[in-house]
């Protein structure tokens, strides 16, 4: 049996002690290698739930685990350095430093974790190939990010999620900022890499269609559980 | 911003401070310094025995005098006469010994003295008549004296000699190579 | 930890318009600050070896400041001659070792003339006790002979052989020249870094014979005494400006200058040079705190402003600490961002204001020496590191404030920034 790789138990998430409640989830489990669509609507806490995974915030209740280590026992330090090494992040937009060339952002994780500079080999090589795996030409990787069109800082950003063969891939909402024909192309690039690399992806959208790409799919709802 | 502003003016204060609390005519008190070595001696050690600065002034009543009196003129003159010719104590000679005193930079080099003269009260050479003569000492240090000013405290501490005198007038000086200069501190708290 | 400042640098690159900005007040503030310091010290060392071995200097009376700095210096007007029989019999006191007269008020080209004897250069030291050289030739003899100091002779282009004129008073005035009456250089001094590199040596009666056909300071016209029938008048001087003296017992100084202050005769003031210098530098030393203080706050106004500029960008760069929080950026590497910029600016700032004082110091040579000064050093002293330390830590405190809350910022804000 595959190893789980993020599982989390009876979460709860608030914001300020008197405020209702941001995330309540009572499980979650996925599968290392494997895809999970994450929907939900608007409100349902879908970003918060993407911080608590990436150890930016603790719940008020519940367990976090990842890659078999509970987020909570690591001090905060430790939590920034265990998501340089095993997590990477993709947004909704904005993802790259606009004053950067795209092939310095996708080096980027490298920089902080050296753990992912030595899984990607020779970094500036491994950046070029997945860039260009990515349908990203060279001429294209030394320009700054500034200058790209929003589909291709959205594959850029990808590349630099997927360098350096992260354990976990993290989207959040990637393709709201594409047109349809694009989201496709973009979502297959994606998981292809990601299975390549073996890294298992959390990739969270209210676009139902785009459910069919993925291993499983759940649905966040902003209820409290019973 | 305020903090800094505060923290700098704080800073400025004491520089704008005056630089010494002596007044004209103090001496120093007799606090000790550690004398390694070295024979202490006090300014009066300096005056032979049976030789008072003060001779002139026995009998007068100074309160009656008026500064422009031509009897208090002429005692003026008459005790700067005594004082000019003021005998050493010869058996000072060739002593290693430590005073202290406030000092009158003679030359410098860069900022830092290498002659420099020692007397023993405040303001000797601007408001007071000087001092007698067995009570300057002429002081060579081994080493230049860092940050020393007119009319600073030091401790001096080196082998005491006798300058040969002037032509025709046979008056000698103390002089010291000073081993080693030290400044002057007061534990007990200055006088004011 | 090596990326970051590769990432402050091309964060602080993309902001350099508003940053470079701030770079030229902290720059402005380090080159002020630097100024003073470099100034104060070459002055006191150029002033405080300017004279040494003189036990007194003695003038008509004036206050102790003025009276070495025109006569060691050069420096102002003398506002009152003494009289040469005052001279004498002072100079004949049995404590004196030897005395050296000096009269001043003529000049050459802007340099000034000092009309001294021979004994001028046997007894002035300056520095550590450090004697008069000749560079080339010899000591005036004749009436009409003059000794160059070393930069008037490297400035004007004269050597040994050349003839010369002086004029009255600073030469600024028509009509003014002894053209009747040439000199020739005879020497030329080795150069000291003191005055006397400034000016031009004659003898006492030189002063006398090309004054006398002036009555009351100005030519008259139709009276003209030429130079070869000088010979014939009674050159003594009249009067001086000033003279040193040297003494067999150097603790004998107090008595002598009580004794020269209270001369019947005519009012005259006999300074110690050391203790007129200190007072010189108590005068200037209010006047340097001033413009420390003024420097270092020329220096918090840079540093507010860096600091106000570093915090106003900060929302502009949320995203940006977002993405490098997604990446696994943690509390010291955003509080390390940005105490690095603040402290690269400092940085900066103190490099360009030194380069900036060391261009002053090369180039700035005649400036300072219209007010007395040897040239600037060109290197830094310890007192100059100190200071660009102190500007440097400063820098990096500025940054501190900024930095705190754009952690604070950062933590509010997550992954996914809200704006």
């Amino acid at each position: 049996m595959t190893p789980a790789a993020i599982r989390i138990d009876d979460l709860l998430f608030r914001w300020r002690p008197d405020a209702a409640p941001a995330v309540c989830l009572r499980g979650l489990q996925v599968d290392a290698g494997k895809s999970l669509f994450l929907h939900g609507p608007s409100g349902a806490g879908k970003s918060t739930l993407l911080n608590l995974l990436g150890g930016v915030l603790l719940p008020e209740r519940g367990r976090i685990e990842v890659l078999g280590q509970v987020l909570g026992d690591l001090p905060a330090a430790r939590r920034d350095a265990f998501r340089a090494d095993h997590l990477g992040f993709i947004f909704q937009q904005f993802n790259l430093l606009p004053w950067l060339s795209a092939l310095e952002n996708v080096l980027l994780p490298c920089r902080f974790s050296r753990r992912r500079a030595q899984r990607a080999g020779d970094p500036v090589a491994e950046a070029r190939r997945l860039l260009a795996a990515l349908d990203l030409a060279a001429p294209v990787q030394g320009a700054p990010a500034a200058e790209l069109s929003v589909g291709q800082q959205q594959r850029v950003a990808a590349a630099r999620a997927l360098i350096g063969r992260p354990e976990i891939v993290i989207a959040d909402e990637p393709t709201s900022a594409l047109d349809a024909a694009r989201q496709d192309a973009f979502i297959d690039l994606l998981l292809a890499e990601a299975k390549a690399a073996a890294s298992t992806v959390v990739f969270v959208s209210h676009d139902q269609r785009l459910a069919a790409h993925f291993d499983a799919s759940f649905a966040l709802t902003g209820e409290l559980p019973a | 911003m305020l903090k800094r502003c505060l923290l700098l003016f704080a800073l400025l204060v004491p520089m704008l401070a005056p630089a010494s609390d002596y007044r004209v005519g103090d001496r120093l008190p007799a606090a000790k310094g550690s004398a390694k070595g070295f024979k202490e001696i006090m300014w009066d050690d300096l005056m032979p025995k049976g030789w008072d600065p003060m001779a002139a002034f026995k009998g007068i009543d100074l309160n009656k005098l008026q500064d422009n009196d031509p009897k208090a003129i002429d005692l003026l003159a008459s005790v700067r006469k005594e004082w000019d010719k003021a005998p050493v104590e010869p058996a000072l000679n060739g002593q290693r010994i430590r005073i202290p005193g406030f000092v009158v930079p003679l030359e410098r080099k860069g900022d830092d003295v290498i002659e420099f003269l020692l007397v023993p009260y405040f303001g000797a050479c601007v408001h007071v008549p000087p001092p007698p003569s067995n009570q300057v000492i002429h002081v060579v240090p081994a080493k230049p004296v860092k940050g020393m000013r007119t009319m600073e405290t030091f401790w001096v501490s080196g082998t005491l000699s006798l300058q040969g005198g002037d032509s025709g007038m046979g008056v000698y000086a103390y002089r010291i190579a000073a081993e080693r200069v030290e400044p002057y501190q007061v534990n007990q708290g200055k006088k004011r | 930890m090596s990326a970051l400042p590769r990432l402050a640098l091309a964060s602080a690159w993309n902001r350099r318009l508003s940053l470079g900005l701030t770079l030229l007040a902290v720059m402005l503030a380090a080159t002020l600050l630097l100024s003073v310091e470099r100034i104060r010290e070459a002055a006191r060392d150029s002033f405080a070896q300017s004279v040494s071995g003189s036990d007194l200097i003695v003038g008509a009376r004036t206050s102790p400041v003025q009276l070495v700095l025109y006569s060691v210096f050069r420096l102002g007007e003398p506002t009152n001659n003494l009289d040469w029989a005052s001279y004498q019999k002072i100079a004949a006191d049995p404590a004196i070792a030897w005395s050296v007269p000096l009269s001043l008020g003529d000049s050459h080209r802007g340099y000034p003339v000092l009309g001294t004897t021979a004994d001028y250069f046997t007894h002035f030291r300056y520095g550590d006790r450090q004697p008069l050289r000749l560079a080339d030739g010899v000591v005036f003899a004749g009436i009409f002979d003059a000794v160059l100091g070393a930069e008037v002779a490297q400035r004007l282009g004269y050597r040994v052989g050349d003839q010369i004129t002086l004029s009255h008073g600073d030469g600024g005035l028509p009509g003014m020249a002894h053209d009747d009456k040439p000199f020739t250089v005879v020497g030329i001094l080795a150069p000291t870094g003191t005055p006397v590199d400034r000016t031009v040596h004659v003898g006492l009666a030189a002063i006398e014979a090309i004054h006398l056909d002036w009555i009351g300071g100005a030519p008259v016209p139709g009276f003209n005494i030429g130079a070869e029938v000088v010979q014939k008048f009674d050159l003594t001087p009249k009067s001086i400006t000033a003279f040193l003296v040297g003494l067999h017992q150097r603790a004998e100084v107090f008595r002598i200058q009580r004794r020269i202050n209270q001369f019947a005769d005519e009012p005259l003031l006999a300074v110690m040079p050391g203790v007129a210098l200190d007072q010189l530098w108590q005068t200037v030393g209010v006047v340097e705190r001033a413009l420390q203080a003024v420097s270092w706050l020329v220096l918090a106004v840079g540093l507010a402003g860096l600091m106000a500029t570093m915090l106003a960008g900060l929302d502009q760069r949320r995203r940006e600490m977002a993405i490098l929080r997604a990446i696994g950026a943690g509390r010291r590497h955003i509080l390390g961002l940005l105490l690095l910029e603040s402290g690269l600016v400092s940085l900066l700032g103190c490099l360009l204001g030194l380069a900036a004082v060391s261009l002053f110091a090369a180039v700035g040579g005649d400036l300072l020496a219209a007010f007395g000064l040897a040239a600037l050093p060109l290197a830094v002293s310890v007192g100059e590191m100190k200071l660009l330390g102190a500007v440097l830590v400063c820098g990096l405190a500025v940054g501190v404030l900024p930095a705190w809350r754009a952690y604070r910022l950062s933590l509010a804000d997550g992954l996914i920034p809200r704006s």
